[in-house]
């Protein structure tokens, strides 16, 4: 009877579009490094981490008022106890283990066992309740308690809390990582060294040096000398001991600078990709941004003129590290990678933003290559590739691309426009860049509730020095009218297309739409 | 069909791409280049053509060239394009020189060297990428305008000598009756500047203006025959 009840909890679970959404949300905020708001709250524990360690701190020497303590116990430890509960929480899914038990039951005709799953998602659990960090979670709420004075040494737990938060200091340990090697094999150096020079230095001063009474002593003198510190409160007295320490300070020396060295070399070597790191984990948060690949004329262009309307909503990417540097230059966000490789797309919040991609390299198959390679990640990514040729159209469209560009053919168009109709030319000309005087611009209806249902000929467009050119009504497959007649009625989601002054066209929509014309 | 003259410096497929559909429109075109194989090419492909030293003025001089025909500048190589642009600018100061340009800098060069107009390859591309991010159905409008095989389009209209448009104010005239629309107009009694509609000056309709007008390619040809006659709007 409870496992069956069991049993349909779990799908309850399963099925419940509130739970997922609850618990989607608490892991956004928890663990979810893309999720715009989740900045907030790491600011938000970072604050209240630091006020817990400036109370604590405080309270060694100074008594302090009671809603202080209060504050302290019942507020802070509240909320990292229940962020503690949340992160273990999120960590694993038990329903999703019993109704995957439930079906593999049914399949091969057994009986369904609640243990099994129980048991997969507790270790889960329990795996992740002895990382570091969840360690770490667990004994900075420690402090909190006021009878075990001896606790509150954990607050240093609370200074490695920290850690969860800052990304820095996370980014600067996986470098330090990424050079294991090298470190490990200097500290063993140190302690061989160390080691050695303590046991000379014992051997030679033990009798004769009032301050080395035991082999820790000769080791911490090794350890003090080596590093170059020196507080100088044991010092060799015999000749020996003194030739050792010249000898260890030397090495002591070598040892720092190699150190130094290797931290930084490993800096310089992962410094771009950090900065790479940081500028797609930026943009991971927006809802909308432009992956541009290819840093050749076109993409130059089309980021002297339109940049600005797109701060801090692309990137570029690029494989040849000279162009990259030369992008960086101007000023534009980029990175080096290779955008036809599955791993460098996928690294883009593909799931939760709208992106756009513009394949603009000088190459074809690339292009093409590199539409298919997004298109096979997501669909939802809208793809405007550059073809070269007639040719290469078909192609395109067959890899998925959205829309092609060909400069060579609207460059053709405007030349054979220039020529055989000069004055249209200016028209066109100005139009297509957007000119202040000839803007032709969207009224999207889906934002104007006020425009819905009425009649072309309400609005009024001639007064307001406007003229309407044609309408696109809702949805994919919707009718373009050109020139609709004034007696046409708007309908939600329709796109009116007006062409005006760039002060008409925000006059109107100040009248009749939400948004604010940018 | 005009009664111009185009000289066209280069071939590529810009060059073909305009000698074919420029041959309609233009008494004479002329294709120049400065390689043998170029000229052979050309030459094979039916079109006029000459061969010619384009670095060299005197060869240039000899070129018949009036003030109102057209210069194409359009060579592959775009230094020697620049250098093509001033030459033809020093020794021909009122013609137009249409050039192509494939970067920001040609353009700045080609404006200085003195083109009338200058076509950058890419700024017109990076325009249309922009529009189909931010305005995609006015950019598939445009689109449609341009190409040849929609039924609509945009077209320049001449006011001719006793038009029925000759002295009406424009905002006393409903071009939606006939199904187009005016987007602007050169006034020949204001300036010699294009004007949009939009811009709210109070105009009027005189011989010899230019109007520019959007519309089904059939109601824009019935317009312009019916503005040629002077009798009452119908």
């Amino acid at each position: 009877m409870l496992k069956e009840l069991l049993i349909q909890y779990a799908f309850f679970l399963h099925g419940s579009k509130r739970y997922k959404n609850i618990k989607t949300t608490a892991y956004n905020f928890l663990l979810n490094s893309d999720y715009e708001y989740k900045k907030y709250f790491d600011i938000f524990m970072i604050s209240l981490i630091v006020v817990s360690i400036a109370i604590l701190v405080y309270e060694v020497k100074n008594p302090v008022p009671y809603w202080v303590d209060f504050f302290d116990i019942y507020l802070v430890t509240v909320i990292f106890l229940m962020e503690y509960i949340a992160r273990v929480w999120v960590h694993n899914d038990w329903h999703k283990q019993v109704v995957k038990e439930v079906g593999e039951a049914e399949f091969l005709n057994r009986k369904v066992s609640l243990w099994r799953p129980s048991k997969e998602t507790l270790k889960g659990k329990i795996r992740y309740l002895l990382t570091p960090t969840a360690i770490i979670d667990l004994l900075a709420i420690l402090p909190a308690y006021r009878p075990l004075r001896v606790l509150r040494i954990f607050v240093l737990f609370r200074v490695f809390k920290l850690l969860r938060y800052t990304k820095s200091i996370n980014q600067f340990l996986g470098v330090l990582a990424s050079k294991k090697f090298e470190l490990f094999t200097l500290l063993f150096l140190l302690v061989f060294i160390t080691v050695t020079a303590g046991i000379a230095i014992y051997v030679f001063e033990q009798n004769e040096n009032e301050n080395i009474e035991s082999i820790f002593d000769a080791l911490y003198w090794a350890l003090i000398t080596i590093s170059t510190v020196g507080y100088g409160d044991i010092s060799p007295v015999t000749p020996e001991g003194r030739v050792v320490s010249m000898m260890i300070i030397v090495s002591g020396i070598a040892m720092i600078s190699f150190v130094t060295s290797v931290i930084v070399s490993s800096f310089s070597e992962k410094l771009d990709e950090l900065k790479e790191n940081r500028i797609v984990e930026e943009l991971n948060k927006k809802d909308e941004f432009m992956i541009i690949c290819g840093y050749g004329q076109m993409t130059r262009m089309f980021l002297r003129y339109y940049a600005k309307e797109y701060t801090n909503r692309y990137i570029v990417i690029e494989n040849d590290k000279d162009k990259v540097d030369e992008a960086i230059k101007e000023g534009y966000k980029a990175i080096h990678e290779d955008a036809s490789r599955h791993d460098v797309i996928k690294r883009f919040n593909l799931q939760y933003s709208n992106i756009t991609l513009l394949a603009l390299t000088g190459n074809d198959i690339a292009n093409i290559y590199i539409t298919l390679n997004a298109k096979s990640l997501s669909r939802k990514i809208k793809v405007i590739a550059r073809a070269r040729t007639e040719k290469m159209i078909k192609k395109y469209q067959l890899a998925g691309a959205d829309s092609i560009v060909r400069p060579n053919v609207i460059a053709d168009r405007m030349l054979y426009t220039a020529i055989t109709q000069p004055v249209m030319y200016k028209a066109i000309y100005a139009i297509l860049t957007g000119k202040n005087m000839a803007l032709l611009d969207e009224i999207n209806l889906s934002q104007s509730e006020l425009l819905v249902g009425k009649k072309i000929e309400e609005l009024e467009l001639k007064k307001q020095k406007l003229l309407c050119i044609g309408l696109q009504r809702a949805g994919e497959e919707g009718e373009f009218i050109f020139n609709p007649p004034v007696e046409t009625t708007l309908e939600e989601g329709d796109i009116l297309l007006v062409m005006g002054r760039k002060v008409s066209i925000e006059y109107f929509r100040s009248i009749y739409t939400k948004v604010k014309y940018v | 069909m005009f009664n111009r003259k185009a000289l066209m410096f280069g071939y590529s497929n810009t060059t073909k791409f305009l000698a074919e559909n420029l041959t309609k429109e233009l008494h004479y075109l002329v294709i120049i280049v400065d390689d043998e194989e170029s000229y052979q090419e050309a030459k094979k492909a039916g079109y006029r053509v000459k061969l010619l030293d384009i670095t060299d003025d005197n060869a240039l001089e000899e070129l018949d060239v009036a003030e109102d025909d057209y210069l194409i500048c359009v060579m592959k190589d775009h230094y020697i394009n620049v250098f093509l642009t001033l030459s033809l600018h020093a020794l021909f100061p009122k013609t137009t020189i249409i050039a192509l340009s494939d970067s920001y800098h040609a353009t700045q060069k080609l404006k200085m060297a003195g083109a009338t107009r200058i076509i950058d390859l890419y700024q017109v591309s990076a325009n249309r990428i922009h529009n189909i991010l931010t305005k995609p159905v006015a950019t598939k409008l445009i689109e449609r305008l341009f190409s040849p095989e929609e039924e609509f389009s945009f077209k320049e209209i001449l006011i001719p000598k006793n038009s029925i448009l000759d002295a009406v104010m424009v905002d006393d005239f409903d071009f939606s009756k006939h199904g187009i629309i005016l987007v602007g107009m050169i006034d020949k009694r204001l300036s010699k500047q294009f004007i949009f509609i939009t811009s709210g000056l109070e105009n009027r309709f005189d011989v010899g203006d230019t109007l520019v007008c959007i519309g089904y390619n059939d109601d824009l040809n019935k317009f312009e025959e019916y503005i040629k006659g002077k009798e009452d709007e119908s």
